[in-house]
C-alpha cells in the first residue's frame, strides 16, 4: 500500500490554521526554509489586509491616509481581481459592502495559492518529494510531481457534521475551496440582498487555482442549491453543494452529473455494509 | 501507517463516527434489487416525496422551483433497472446482491450522464460515471476530470485513505478538532 512518509508543518495565521505538507522524502532543511518563508509571507499579507490590525494597508487606505500608490502593490493587485471576480459572477461574489472594499473573503484564498505556488512547487524540483500542497482553514491547493505514483485523496466535510465527510475527491494538481456556513456562523452574505445566504448548507469547488475556487464556492452558496446555472460560467470547475436538508448536487466543467437514482440505492445498500453501524439508529435531518 | 491513524480517531470519539457516516441516519434495510420506487421515497427520509410531481429523470438544467430539482425525489425511476445481475449474492449476510447496477441516464448539454456501481461480496467496490458522450476532445476533457464521490457511494475502506481535508473555514480552535488535524498527526 503506498504510504510514502509525510511532512507536516501548521501555523497559527489570519485566525485560522494553515498547514503545509510535503509527500516523500525531502530535506529537513529545505522543508524547514520553505514553510518558513510560507508563513513569513503570509503573516505579511496578514499585516497588509487585516481589517484588524489598525495599521494594515487596507485599513489605512481606507481611512484615506495611504494613498493607493504607496500602498502594497498586493493591494491593487487584490481590488482588481476581486473586481474581476464580481464581474465574471455577475455579483454573486463582491469584495464591496456599502461602498467600502473589504476583500477578506478573498485574501485567503488568493495568498494561500500564491505563497503554495512561490514556496511549495518548487519542492517539487527536489528528488524524493512526491507531492506538495496547502491547507488554508479548509481550502487546497495540491501540487504533484509529474510522473510521481500519486494522488491526494481529498474528503470533503459535511456541513451538518464536521468530524464527519461527505465526500472525496481525487486531485493531482489543483485546488478545493469549500464555503458555507462556519463554525463562525453564517458568514457569507449575499450581495443582492445584504443579508446571509441561506439555501446551501456548503459548496465545493475544485479547480486549477485555489482563489478562483475559492470565488466560486462562495458563489456558489450564495446562487443557492436551486440554481447550478452559474456552473457554465466558471470555467472547467467540478463540485457538489449540499442544501439545509443534507440533499446533494454534483457538476462536472458546467454539466450537473445526475446521478441521483443510484445514489438512493448507494445509501441503502451502504447502510447495511458498515458493521460498525447500528442500524436501530435514528437521525435525521 | 493505517493502523496508527485507526489508533487516533480511536481517541478521538467523534471521528470514529466517521466511518459509519451515512448508515446511523438511513435506516432502509432492503436488498436494492426487492426495491420498488415507492420504498425508496419513504425510506430516503424526508426531502423529496412532496415536491415528486412524478417528472421523468430530471437533468438539472431546468433549475425550477424548490424541491423538484431534487432528483431523489424524481421517482419516476427505477434504481435498480439497470440491475445486470442481481442474485448472485442474494444469500449475503448484508443483503446485497453482487453484480452491476446502472443508474438511470441524465440528459446534458453534452449528452447522457450515467452512473454505475459495482457489488461484490456484498461491499460496493467501484463506482463509474461509464456514459460520456465521446468523440471530441472536449468530451475527452470532461471524462478525464474527478466526480467528488459520496462516501455513501465508495466502501468503507477507502474512508481511512484520506490525505487533506476540505472544508468551510475553522478557526484555529477548531482545527483542533478537526479531521484535518487528525490526519496531521497521525502522518507527520
Amino acid at each position: 500500500m503506498r504510504r510514502p512518509p509525510r511532512h507536516v508543518e501548521v501555523a497559527d495565521i489570519m485566525g485560522t490554521a494553515i498547514s503545509v505538507h510535503v509527500i516523500g522524502d525531502v530535506d529537513s532543511h529545505v522543508f524547514a526554509a520553505a514553510t518558513a518563508a510560507l508563513f513569513d509571507e503570509l503573516r505579511l499579507v496578514d499585516r497588509v489586509f487585516s481589517p484588524y490590525r489598525d495599521d494594515s494597508d487596507l485599513l489605512r487606505v481606507a481611512r484615506g491616509e495611504l494613498a493607493m500608490v504607496d500602498a502594497s502593490p498586493w493591494v491593487a493587485e487584490v481590488a482588481q481581481a476581486c473586481a474581476q471576480a464580481e464581474s465574471d459572477t455577475g455579483g454573486l461574489f463582491t469584495a464591496t459592502w456599502a461602498g467600502v472594499f473589504d476583500p477578506t473573503g478573498y485574501v485567503k484564498g488568493w495568498a494561500a495559492e500564491r505563497t503554495a505556488r512561490a514556496h511549495l512547487a518548487p519542492l517539487l524540483e527536489c528528488p524524493g518529494v512526491i507531492a506538495a500542497g496547502i491547507n488554508a482553514g479548509g481550502d487546497l491547493q495540491l501540487f504533484t510531481a509529474p510522473g510521481a505514483d500519486w494522488t491526494w485523496n481529498v474528503a470533503i466535510v459535511d456541513p451538518f457534521d464536521r468530524t464527519r465527510m461527505l465526500a472525496t475527491v481525487p486531485v493531482r494538481d489543483g485546488a478545493v475551496a469549500t464555503s458555507g456556513s462556519a463554525e463562525r456562523g453564517a458568514h457569507i452574505i449575499d450581495p443582492r440582498s445584504g443579508r446571509a445566504a441561506t439555501g446551501a448548507a456548503s459548496a465545493t469547488v475544485v479547480s486549477a487555482s485555489l482563489a478562483h475556487a475559492d470565488v466560486w464556492a462562495t458563489a456558489a452558496v450564495v446562487a443557492g442549491f436551486d440554481d447550478l446555472g452559474w456552473i457554465g460560467r466558471a470555467g472547467p470547475t467540478t463540485g457538489l453543494i449540499v442544501d439545509d436538508a443534507g440533499r446533494v448536487r454534483r457538476w462536472l466543467d458546467g454539466v450537473e452529473v445526475g446521478v441521483d437514482p443510484v445514489d438512493q440505492a448507494a445509501r441503502r445498500i451502504f447502510s447495511i455494509d458498515l458493521p460498525r453501524a447500528s442500524s436501530s439508529t435514528s437521525l435525521s435531518r | 501507517m493505517k493502523k496508527i491513524v485507526y489508533a487516533v480517531l480511536a481517541t478521538v470519539s467523534g471521528l470514529v463516527l466517521l466511518f459509519s457516516y451515512r448508515t446511523s441516519h438511513i435506516d432502509a434495510i432492503q436488498p436494492v434489487a426487492a426495491d420498488t420506487a415507492s420504498t425508496s421515497s419513504s425510506s430516503s427520509g424526508s426531502s423529496g416525496s412532496s415536491g415528486s410531481t412524478g417528472s421523468e429523470t430530471d437533468n438539472g438544467t431546468q433549475t425550477g422551483s424548490g424541491a423538484q430539482t431534487d432528483a431523489s425525489s424524481s421517482d419516476s425511476s427505477d434504481p435498480a433497472s439497470g440491475a445486470t445481475d442481481s442474485d448472485a449474492g442474494a444469500g449475503s449476510s448484508t443483503g446485497l446482491s453482487d453484480g452491476t447496477y446502472t443508474g438511470s441516464s441524465a440528459n446534458t448539454r453534452f449528452g447522457p450522464v450515467q452512473v454505475q456501481i459495482t457489488v461484490s461480496g456484498g461491499q460496493i467496490t467501484d463506482v463509474q460515471v461509464p456514459e460520456y458522450p465521446s468523440g471530441n476532445p472536449r468530451d475527452r476533457q470532461i471524462n478525464q476530470r474527478a466526480l467528488p464521490v459520496l462516501v455513501a457511494e465508495t466502501t468503507a475502506a477507502q474512508s481511512s485513505d484520506i490525505d487533506m481535508v476540505s472544508g468551510a473555514t475553522y478557526t484555529s480552535q477548531g482545527y483542533l478538532q478537526s479531521l484535518q488535524s487528525a490526519i496531521d498527526q497521525a502522518r507527520a
